[in-house]
């Protein structure tokens, strides 16, 4: 062995692989902000379901009597806020779910008493749980009581098979149509311009979207037979584990309901093809692919992985989730519970998202970018600025998460206002001015720092006082915010101890967010996602980063419209200034209102009032977006 | 006289800030080869690709047979072959071509029909059930030229089709071109290669940094700037320009 030749090339490959901005954000990106990003939502989704859980009272009944009744009604009545009691209930109502569990007191001299309970639904797991943890408490250690206490299951063993299938199955199914699609949408994309056969198709008389809707199908067909074969699969496996570890428990699998189940996979397999496809379309290269694939990969399973372990029901937003309402239905239908409406809205859902994202994938197919010179690609051009690449947008938000995560979020925990300070001036401000230093550009160039004129400011004042009441009741309705998390911004914002007045709390809460926030946001952010997305998917992806920057699963959509308009104003005013101003306004309005109790108020309105309410803030909003739309002076900066 | 099969009229192509094409006219008969000549990055690619409907033109027009280059109706008139026009690796010669004549609109008798009439002028036929990620450049070349003319079209645009040919495959192509030519086919050809412009071309027109020299046939532009060489005469036109007013 030449110890100098493998030296040299260990040298010249490492050379090479760092100097690939990809691999660095493959590095960086995914075990960085990544994981920690998507650990932090999937344990907020956790808590959320625990103190849910914790929340509700189970309902019980009894049927039969005896003193054993008397005993155990007693305790029942002493924990009203753990247990619902009901006068008199059956065990078809415990089947059907209208009881969480039944005390069925039996007749004989020993008394008896059974719990009934369906361990195919988690309500009713539950209660069975609360109630051997009461009764366990009944008599103190050493006696024992005058009646024999017993379980039992009233969910067949098919259900009860269905039911434990529903806990892994169906993220299971969904991850494996995701990675079913990957690869392909990948090689029929990028591949093909990588494979030089592009222009070879291009120059066909064949029309865009019926290339891409071919490209679709082909990539859904392995996609859906990746799902296929591991649903049956799994589900053979997972039931075998599951006889082998608990010899007592003799499961049927479900194949009524698993066949069912498997109408997942359809509407998964063209979602995620239509997605990866319009994705990969973008790329340029193999490698180029994966690495704009893969957060979009990461950040759908997000949502699937929120739909496997979180308490939702397949119903409003979060049956037009995508990956969540596909998790959701599957479950359902292994549990043999999905509603008709349910089924029907993610069957929708999955087919507006999927021709949208065909018709994405066919414009990008018909764009002149796929055969020009990346040398000579003049994207950049379409956006507000030039110099900042997507790359160093990603780095920034990257370097911006990092330092939030693991330096400023601490510091806030020990004290807050100075933590907070410091996350947004030096963290962010403080990250965008070294980033123009070091990148040799003007700081004003950087952030779109240029004067506006009247009427941006004009409009932009106008959507930050009014936008916030639409985006917040918009939110509400699209995820409900838990009690415990309102009063936690509340106290944010009014410290129990006080000892901070309006303007400290506008500088905290409203000038500081406004400046520097927008100053990494709607600067080199936005700014750099342009050059590589055009603007309009610039912005929506650049507000979605905004959202994820909060760190709060229940902020996320907020933060996410709101940094959609904000991106908007940036953008059609050509200036970072208007941005700045709204997001202030916005924020002063919402310090405003808890500092005044208001907010508190708005939560008795009836839907009548908040409807007004939302058209109005709506109005108002549509005004300054025409005054900001109109305000355009200079084509670009 | 019959209005030329494909035009170029005044285009332009702007990439951002930089000019990759100006003003730029061409015309092309059939029964003709044209060879557009010029260095590496003069222009000849792009001017090449607003034809074939990949480019939209910043200014100007670019037709074939009377209509828009870039619709479908134009494309169906066209056969386009350039470097970049690769082959799918993992299908044969045969699912290929299959493909693209489904695509121009042939049935599969007329596909078996037109593969009967260029197989032995193509050699195909030993590899037409090959996979096409094992054929030789010269086997691919032969695939792709297959490809692009399958349906017949009255225009030819071939983009450097003998970059990285061997000298056989080269003059095969060369020979191909000159038959279609001769069948009453245009061709609109684009090389760096002046020795072989002078072989092949009818008329020839010399681009320069996104700017037409001089157009006319090897002979007189030889004449017009007393050169031995259309490389000669290149040179001379390239140096007059760089010179400038």
């Amino acid at each position: 062995m030449n110890l100098r030749h493998v030296l040299l090339t260990f040298g010249k490959e490492l050379r090479e692989a760092l100097r690939d901005r990809r691999t660095l954000a493959i590095m960086i990106l995914l075990p960085l902000v990544v994981y920690p990003l998507l650990s932090l939502l999937a344990a907020q989704v956790a808590l959320g379901r625990e103190k849910n859980r914790d929340q509700r009272p189970s309902t019980v009944a009894f049927s039969g009597s005896g003193p054993a009744r008397d005993v155990l009604e007693t305790r029942l009545r002493a924990n009203q806020t753990i247990f619902l009691l009901l006068p008199q209930g059956t065990p078809a109502e415990v089947e059907s779910g209208k009881l969480d569990s039944l005390l069925e007191i039996g007749s004989s001299q020993a008394e008896k008493v059974t719990v009934l309970f369906d361990a195919s639904r988690d309500e009713s797991r539950i209660a069975e749980e609360r109630l051997g943890d009461l009764f366990a408490k009944i008599l103190p250690d050493g006696c024992a009581p005058s009646f024999a206490l017993q379980n039992r299951n009233l969910a067949p063993q098919a259900r009860l098979g269905g039911y434990l299938l529903s806990k892994a199955l169906p993220l299971f199914v969904v991850l494996m149509i995701l990675l079913g699609a990957f690869y392909p949408a990948i090689d029929v994309t990028a591949g093909e311009r990588e494979r030089g056969t592009l222009e070879t198709i291009l120059c066909a008389p064949i029309r865009r979207v019926d290339l891409m809707l071919g490209k679709v199908l082909a990539v859904a067909t392995l996609a859906a037979l990746t799902g296929l074969l591991n649903l049956a699969s799994m589900a053979v496996t997972l039931l075998q584990i599951l006889r082998l570890t608990s010899q007592a428990l003799v499961l049927d699998v479900p194949w009524g309901h698993a066949l069912a189940s498997s109408l997942v996979i359809l509407p998964a397999s063209l979602l995620f093809a239509s997605a990866f496809v319009a994705l990969g379309a973008t790329a340029r290269t193999f490698k180029e692919a994966q690495t704009v694939m893969l957060p979009v990969y990461f950040l759908t399973v997000a949502p699937a992985m929120a739909g496997a372990i979180g308490d939702y029901r397949l119903a409003g937003i979060a049956a037009w989730v995508p990956g969540m309402n596909l998790t959701l239905l599957a479950r359902d239908l292994l549990v043999g519970r999905a509603s008709l409406s349910g089924t029907l809205a993610v069957l929708l859902a999955t087919a507006v998202f999927s021709a949208v994202a065909l018709m994405a994938a066919a414009r990008v197919y018909a764009s002149e970018r796929l055969v020009i010179p990346a040398r000579r690609d003049p994207k950049g051009a379409a956006i507000i600025g030039r110099s900042t690449s997507a790359g160093d947008a990603m780095t920034l938000f990257a370097l911006a998460f990092l330092l939030l995560y693991f330096v400023f979020l601490p510091l806030e925990k020990r004290h807050f206002a100075a933590g907070l300070l410091a996350a947004e001036w030096m963290g962010l401000f403080g990250l965008v001015l070294l980033y123009s230093r070091m990148s040799g550009q003007q700081f004003a160039h950087v952030v779109g720092l240029v004067r506006p004129s009247g009427r941006a400011l004009a409009g932009s004042a106008l959507i930050g006082c009014s936008a916030w009441a639409a985006v917040a009741i918009l939110s509400e309705w699209l995820m409900p915010v838990p009690k415990h998390i309102l009063e936690e911004l509340r106290k944010s914002i009014l410290p129990p101890s006080g000892g901070r007045g309006p303007v400290m709390t506008l500088v905290l809460m409203a000038i500081s967010p406004a400046v520097c926030e927008e100053t990494l946001f709607r600067g080199p952010i936005l700014r750099g996602l342009g050059t590589r997305l055009g603007p309009m998917a610039a912005i929506v992806a650049t507000a979605a980063l905004f959202g994820l920057f909060h760190l709060d699963i229940y902020r996320l959509i907020p933060a996410t419209l709101l940094g959609i308009l904000l991106g908007y104003l940036a953008n059609q005013s050509r200036s970072i200034v208007p941005s700045m101003l709204a997001h202030f306004c916005n924020n002063a309005v919402l310090v405003t209102l808890a500092r005044s109790g208001l907010d508190q108020r708005m939560e008795g309105l009836s839907h009548r009032t908040l409807t007004v309410v939302v058209l109005t803030s709506l109005a108002l909003t549509g005004a300054g977006v025409a005054l900001v739309r109109g305000s355009v002076t200079k084509p670009e900066l | 006289m019959p209005e030329p099969l494909a035009i170029l009229d005044g285009v332009s192509k702007f990439f951002g800030d930089v000019v990759a094409v100006a003003h730029f006219s061409l015309a092309v008969n059939r029964g003709e080869i044209y060879g557009l000549l010029g260095p590496n990055g003069a222009g000849k690619t792009t001017a090449l690709r607003m034809l074939a409907g990949l480019l939209a033109p910043t200014s100007g027009s670019a037709r074939i047979a009377g209509r828009d280059a870039g619709s479908d109706w134009a494309k169906k008139q066209l056969g386009y072959l350039s470097g970049s026009t690769g082959l799918f690796g993992r299908l044969t010669p045969r699912e290929i071509l299959d493909y693209f004549g489904q695509i121009h609109g042939l049935g599969k008798s007329d596909i078996r029909k037109r593969l009967a009439w260029l197989s032995p002028s193509l050699a195909l036929d030993s590899i037409l059930d090959r996979r096409a990620e094992v054929l030789s450049t010269g086997e691919r070349q032969r695939v792709s030229i297959a490809r692009a003319v399958l349906h017949d079209p009255p225009l030819l645009i071939l983009d450097e089709p003998t970059a990285g040919l061997d000298i056989l495959a080269s003059r095969f192509l060369r020979d191909f071109v000159r038959s279609e030519r001769d069948r009453g086919k245009a061709v609109l050809f684009s090389t760096h290669y002046l020795a072989e412009a002078e072989l092949l071309c009818d008329r020839v027109g010399f681009l320069h940094r996104g700017r037409l020299l001089c157009e006319g046939s090897p002979a007189e532009i030889r004449a017009q700037q007393g050169a031995s060489t259309l490389e000669a005469a290149f040179l001379s036109l390239a140096d007059a320009q760089e010179a400038g007013p």
